[in-house]
């Protein structure tokens, strides 16, 4: 127990550092800092890559150590982004809407400037009054707490409704995936208040920040998701460290002999369930601000399954796999998809990566499924246990 | 109006014998009427038209009313023409000579719009009794489109003559809708209403809501007239709707809208002040309103009515509804038939909504089933399973091509579709779900990456836009019970589709030695495999069936929807719904989870009709919560089967 613990501790130290390096280069190679090396457009993607990362662990956690395949957490992860936009939006276009109302001769009154940005803001859904979901949009404070209440009491009311029945196994799964998609058709409405499927946009702009380049922005966000990863795999290292660690994974392994044992199952897959939807939630609002726009279509089922298959390809059961499948898999999607990676010439047919990258995915995923159960990270065990 | 009909009565009694008479000289009698009618004078010659019986009057009026008949300027005498150019081929009236003379020495009648309204109502007194089956129906239908009191009497004349069941059944429900707004009598009008309470047509309802049309009033008293109600204003109308009705009948000044206020303020700047206050102040609704207070009392804007003033407005008057209609007996006859038409048109839509229901229920149960069998009997759950519903779509698709005959290539896609998606089930299953027994999730995920492989795989074959799936011209159509109840054939061919597969697979698994092997492996498959069966090739079988199912499934579907590479990924979430609602490993399950689903979902469509989004948010909420007091299901397994 303590010796695993050691281990657990000791990997996170490497890990931390290793985090603290790579902030450290890609800082000293930003656009922000004059080098120039990174561009402000791939900083934006390796800060949105760790953002992707910190929710591969949370997800690593509930499945990889818990045992619960929640095909769910990527709607966590919109409702932070989703809180943290209206925010935003709603900032944003009050500056924009004080300005050009500040022109008329007459001063305007506060209803008037709240008619002007909720015409501004759902004019695209025909509509111009603010929904109730909208009455805190206005303070960052509530919005931010907004990031984590809203996804953390969904979360707890949900598990403990599904926990309670002891729905298990597949068929957890399967519940998760219907409540993903039903919050995600409700938010596909027009009326859903939330814009429908024009979704939230330019939440690259900060309020207040509006002078400052998208270099030194994007730098400072990086920042943010390196600090909010490292804190996230600290704490995670040691709710799965410790006895309830062991207890966690019990639970994982046999929950029926756990129970038996005297401990209250439920209890522990509320909390580990609860939690990494909190943390889905923070990293869902670091992760908007950088790419700049939300929309329903991103909480799609098919969306927490991909978040499945990072951590079955990075190894699951060590965090470090989840970050090592998120950050390879979304990366190496973004360039196959983005055009990045060289047509390959087969004589009778040329094989366009942007239309086979997700035939390879499939595959692949089939072949890590079959020949590597242990993911990516499976392979550190070799490197470790080769000397002895 | 008596008249018209004695005429018709001689027109049917004279038609045949007096063919030899001519109409040139009766056109002539009245040349000056023909040449330049008006509403007034065109009855004159109608009736001299109609009371000679010629059988050339029908076209001869059709023709004047198109603007077909032309006048030579120099005799007077009136010809068919047709402008070819700067000639004109001329028909003789009587005779149907044809000519063809310059155009300069004749005129074009022109009957104005209400002449030819007239000369339109009098042509289908003859249209009514026409021979041709096809001209007493448009005369039908014209009369359906823009009913007109003028037309009750001729209708109610060609009744008795009509030869054609049909359409003298049509005619008889036309005429009670005349007779229901124009009959002379009101005791034949009420008749006539009573009738409709027993037809549930969109035009019966349209004749009855005619007659209810009511308009809004405002007086300061109790209004005249066959009130319909009185308005109370707060539960009825809002105040502000009723203060509009005020200002629309010029009762009440109108009412100055705060974007008005401040346009007014804007306009009356003085030295930086409007009304003494300092524009930095009037960002408040209050002090906008005392600076417009100051300007009103120097006269400079129109005052502003006070929320008093209003109320008192309001107060002062009676917001009512008039009936158009005026007898009160009639309204009270349509209201009731109006109110006995409805209870039945609720019934007809509720027998409908069951249709469609049930189509649906059908096609989840077929999209389901195959999930159900390779659910429950090896617990595997397999995400590529709408990929296969999506292959055998494409199955058909692809014979489409090359077999154009539809009729032909639907009885070939079927069996082929099954062929095609059992042999990749089959591939599946020993190629990858053999390797991963006893490991239920990863199975899910595995399955999964195939998913997202073959519908890729897909729009690489066959491109990101839909293939149509064409079905047989007998398919076509719908089978339409009344206004309210239809269903088209292609459902019931689905429906009749998924009772077959149903009783297919029942009968697969209760009577057959695979079913029985089946069986077997599913409560234990150690006990089957010591008893000689093989479980792996149980296994397979029953995996390649389910995936065969699903593809015939994908043919079925494809028919009325369009074929995607992501058709698949819409149903396999409400397959798997359907499955885990009804309960794993029982076809009466899947069916109990398939109906249930799917009379849900047309259930909600029916209370929100604008929004099937939310028809389907509130469904899969629904569910979560089933799950939470049957989690196992409808019919749920029990004793040793149930444990996971």
């Amino acid at each position: 127990m303590t010796q695993g613990f050691i281990i657990h501790n000791r990997s996170m130290m490497r890990f931390i550092g290793l985090l603290g390096l790579f902030t450290l280069l890609v800082t000293l190679g930003s656009e922000a800092m004059g080098t120039g090396v990174i561009s402000t457009s791939l900083v934006k993607t390796l800060g949105k890559t760790l953002c992707l990362c910190l929710i591969a662990i949370a997800m690593d956690v509930v499945w990889g150590y818990c045992g619960i395949l929640s095909l769910g957490h990527f709607a966590f992860f919109g409702i932070g982004g989703y809180a943290i936009g209206m925010w935003l939006m709603y900032a944003r276009t009050e500056t924009i809407v004080t300005e050009s109302l500040a022109r008329q001769v007459i001063p305007p009154t506060p209803a008037e400037v709240t008619d002007a940005i909720g015409a501004q803001i759902f004019g695209v859904v025909g509509s111009s009054d603010f929904p109730v979901i909208w009455s805190f949009a206005d303070s960052l404070i509530l919005q931010l707490l907004m990031v984590v209440l809203v996804p953390g009491l969904l979360a707890l009311v949900f598990g403990w409704l599904a926990f309670r029945s002891r729905v298990t196994g597949v068929y957890l799964s399967i519940l998760t995936q219907a409540m993903t998609l039903a919050l995600s058709l409700y938010l596909f409405q027009n009326d859903s208040g939330l814009r429908g499927n024009n979704g939230l946009s330019g939440l690259q702009n900060i309020p207040g920040f509006e002078s400052t380049p998208q270099a030194t922005i994007s730098l400072v966000f990086f920042w943010g998701s390196a600090l909010a990863l490292g804190l996230g795999y600290m704490l995670f290292a040691f709710v799965v460290g410790g006895k309830m660690g062991s207890i966690v994974q019990g639970i994982r392994d046999n929950e029926a002999r756990v129970r038996f044992l005297g401990y209250r199952v439920e209890g522990y897959k509320l909390f580990v369930f609860t939690l990494t939807a909190v943390v889905s939630g923070i990293a869902g609002a670091l992760y908007y601000p950088q790419a700049g726009i939300i929309n329903p279509a991103e909480i799609a089922p098919i969306a927490s399954i991909y978040l499945a298959v990072w951590v079955a390809i990075g190894g699951r059961g060590r965090l470090y796999g989840a970050v090592i499948g998120a950050a390879l898999v979304s990366l190496l999607s973004s360039w196959f998809t983005g055009g990045g990676a060289p047509d390959v010439n087969l004589g009778f047919y040329t094989v366009q990566w942007t239309d086979w990258w997700l035939v390879l995915l499939g595959v692949s995923f089939v072949c890590v499924t079959l020949f590597a159960p242990k993911g990516i990270g499976g392979l550190f065990d070799y490197l470790i246990r080769k000397p002895r | 109006m008596l008249r018209t009909l004695a005429c018709l009565l001689i027109i049917c009694a004279v038609a045949k014998g007096a063919a030899a008479q001519t109409l040139q000289p009766i056109l002539q009698t009245h040349a000056a009427e023909v040449a330049d009618p008006s509403r007034g004078s065109v009855s004159v010659v109608l009736d001299d038209l109609v009371a000679s019986g010629l059988p050339q009057v029908p076209t001869f009026l059709e023709r004047w009313s198109d603007k077909g008949v032309w006048q030579n300027t120099a005799d007077g005498q009136f010809y068919y023409g047709r402008t070819d150019g700067d000639d004109l081929a001329l028909t003789d009236i009587d005779t149907g000579t044809q000519t063809t003379v310059d155009r300069a020495g004749y005129t074009e009648l022109r009957p104005n719009g209400g002449v030819r309204r007239v000369i339109g109502t009098a042509l289908v007194q003859f249209q009514l009794s026409d021979p041709d089956l096809g001209r007493r129906q448009s005369a039908i239908d014209s009369i359906a489109r823009r009913p007109d009191a003028d037309q009750l009497a001729p209708l109610l004349a060609s009744i008795d003559g009509e030869p054609d069941s049909l359409l003298r059944a049509r005619k008889i429900q036309l005429a009670n809708f005349l007779s229901a707004s124009f009959a002379g009598d009101p005791a034949d009008r009420i008749a006539a209403i009573d009738s409709l309470s027993r037809d549930t047509s969109i035009e019966a309802r349209a004749v009855l809501n005619q007659i209810l049309t009511t308009r809004d009033v405002v007086a300061t008293d109790a209004p005249d007239g066959n009130i319909a109600r009185i308005l109370t204003v707060g539960t009825d109308i809002t105040a502000d709707q009723a203060y509009d009705r005020l200002v629309a009948a010029d009762l009440a000044p109108a009412a100055i809208p705060s974007a008005a206020v401040r346009d007014a303020l804007a306009a009356n700047i003085t030295d930086g002040r409007v009304g003494g206050i300092p524009t930095a102040q009037l960002n408040t609704e209050a002090t906008r309103a005392q600076a417009y207070a100051a300007l009103a009392d120097r006269g400079l804007v129109p005052p502003r009515l006070t929320e008093e003033g209003r109320a008192a407005a309001i107060a002062a008057h009676v917001f009512a509804e008039v009936y158009t209609e005026d007898d009160p007996a009639i309204t009270d006859a349509a209201r009731a038939a109006l109110s006995s038409v409805e209870t039945r048109v609720a019934a007809a839509s509720f027998a409908d909504l069951t249709l469609d229901a049930m189509s649906l229920a059908s096609i989840y149960f077929l999209a389901a089933i195959g999930l159900a069998i390779t659910f429950g009997v090896m617990g595997v759950i397999n995400m590529a399973h709408g990929e296969f519903i999506m292959m055998g779509a494409y199955t058909g698709y692809v014979v489409q091509q090359f077999v154009p005959d539809y009729t032909v290539s639907l009885i070939l896609a079927l069996p082929l579709a099954f062929a095609v998606t059992f042999a990749a089930g089959v591939a599946m299953e020993r190629l990858v779900i053999r390797h991963l027994y006893h490991r239920p999730l990863e199975t899910l995920l595995a399955t999964f990456g195939i998913s997202i492989a073959l519908q890729q795989l897909a729009k690489n074959i066959f491109g990101t836009q839909a293939r149509p799936l064409t079905s047989p011209s007998w398919l076509d159509g719908a089978w339409v019970m009344s206004d309210v109840i239809q269903i088209s054939y292609i459902r019931i061919a689905i429906f009749v589709l998924a009772l077959l597969f149903l009783g297919l697979i029942l009968y697969i698994l209760k009577r057959t030695r695979l079913g029985l092997e089946v069986r077997a492996v599913t409560q234990n498959p150690g006990m089957a495999a010591s008893m000689g069966i093989d479980p792996d090739r149980i296994n397979m079988l029953t995996f390649g069936l389910g995936s065969g199912i699903a593809g015939i499934a994908g043919v079925a579907i494809g028919l009325y929807a369009q074929v995607t590479s992501e058709m698949g990924a819409n149903y396999i979430v409400q397959s798997f719904m359907t499955v885990v609602v009804g309960g794993v490993g029982n076809v009466w399950g899947t069916l109990a989870g398939a109906s249930l689903i799917g009379s849900l979902q047309k259930g909600i469509e029916f209370l929100n009709p604008s929004n099937t989004l939310a028809a389907q948010t509130y469904m899969v909420l629904f569910i979560i919560l089933f799950i939470q007091f049957r989690p196992k299901g409808i019919v749920a397994q029990k004793g040793r089967a149930a444990a996971d």
